[in-house]
């Protein structure tokens, strides 16, 4: 039989995640009992909650991240290699076999700041990738981003560099700060590209 | 009386109502109760998942509530037929919360009931793309893979992702449902 009010998948994720007032998640455990093609829906979350969990914890994700979730992953005994250049600054940075997860940490001043912007550029300063509009906290000081683990096992020596920019209401860019990451490829064999 | 036989025949071949199934089991009919398995063991695990989070103590639910709900019908004391499904769930609420406490009477009514009937159902979640899931959410936005990530991993209340994000709890709110949605949609399931 066809449910009538099917459970959209959002509002089964939320109740997955608990995060549903407690009248709202006894509707739906309501309608749960009651209606297996929801069900079926919510086991279909679930699994890709499972999915997004242990791809999170493989660390190959570029991502901007919180210090609870790295604080998350310290407690599974996973290893962080955490780099911290200062402003305008250079760092020698490697990755072995023994890291599990990569983050390059940059302070900078966010407080005012309405959007940023982290571009990531090869040695020359050519932009390669953007991530547009991260999240942040304007009084934290610092954005913690996570390199691709699997990216930088597969590395050669190179350098990168890393800008927190900026954009006003114009649209102008302005720099926050940069940030030199000289990678040197440690692992065994030639890297990949 | 209806024959016991006849009833299997019919159980296997039409839907039938909670109502019948309450009636039916009243009887004494073993493929009537058999049915109940069949139909409330899924929607136990589910809710036993959602609030224990962890397999096995979701099965010891499923046994537990199933039990607990056969004897009740037995002894006819679900008196409301139409009722068995809002019977299950309220016995859901009430064992999650003393599950540990009930050990004893546990494997007193296993010895009862008989552990063969009650065994957990074998457990079949969806299938996920691994690969085809970290393109699709590498392709997110950073704020929707930041919630995503921190919600499901982390299971993050939404005060420390609001406050991560610098957003209100409504705009996390649509920022994830957004996430949810196009995440749905690359994998191909319809939301």
């Amino acid at each position: 039989m066809s449910c009538v009010k099917p459970l959209d998948a959002t509002i089964l994720a939320d109740y997955w995640l608990a995060l549903l007032p407690k009248s709202e998640e006894e509707t739906v455990e309501e309608h749960l009992f009651a209606c297996d093609e929801c069900g079926a829906r919510l086991e279909e979350v679930i699994a890709l909650g499972d999915a997004i969990r242990d791809l999170a914890r493989q660390g190959s994700l570029l991502m901007i991240v919180s210090d609870t979730f790295l604080g998350r992953i310290a407690k599974e005994d996973l290893h962080v290699r955490e780099y911290a250049p200062t402003v305008g600054g250079s760092i020698a940075c490697t990755v072995t076999s023994e890291d599990d997860f990569l983050i390059g940490r940059l302070t900078a001043d966010l407080s005012g700041a309405k959007r940023v912007d982290l571009s990531l550029c090869d040695e020359r300063g050519i932009e390669r990738l953007r991530l547009a509009d991260i999240p942040f906290n304007s009084e934290a000081g610092s954005v913690a981003f996570q390199q691709s683990i699997t990216y930088a096992r597969a590395a050669p020596s190179e350098t990168m560099i890393a800008r927190l920019v900026t954009l006003d209401e114009a649209g102008s860019e302005h720099l926050l700060g940069e940030y030199t990451f000289r990678h040197s490829r440690t692992l065994p064999g030639p890297g990949a590209w | 009386m209806v024959h016991p036989l006849h009833i299997k025949c019919v159980l296997t071949e039409i839907e039938f109502s909670d109502s019948d199934l309450v009636k039916q089991i009243r009887l004494g009919n073993r493929p009537a109760e058999a049915e109940l398995f069949r139909r409330m063991a899924p929607r136990i695990r589910l809710y036993g998942l959602r609030h224990l989070r962890n397999q096995h103590a979701a099965d010891d639910l499923v046994q537990h509530v199933l039990i607990t709900t056969l004897e009740a019908l037995r002894a006819g004391r679900v008196r409301e037929s139409d009722k068995l499904a809002s019977f299950v769930l309220g016995s859901c609420r009430m064992t999650v919360l003393d599950l540990r406490r009930n050990t004893q009477r546990k494997q007193r009514l296993l010895e009862q009931f008989g552990a063969d009937l009650l065994a957990p159902m074998p457990i079949s979640m969806p299938d996920v793309d691994r690969n085809q899931l970290a393109n699709c959410v590498q392709k997110l936005k950073e704020r929707e893979r930041a919630v995503i990530v921190m919600s499901f991993y982390d299971e993050e209340t939404s005060a420390d992702v609001s406050r991560f994000l610098g957003v209100s709890e409504a705009n996390l709110r649509v920022i994830r449902h957004r996430a949810i949605h196009q995440l749905r949609g690359c994998m191909e399931v319809v939301a």
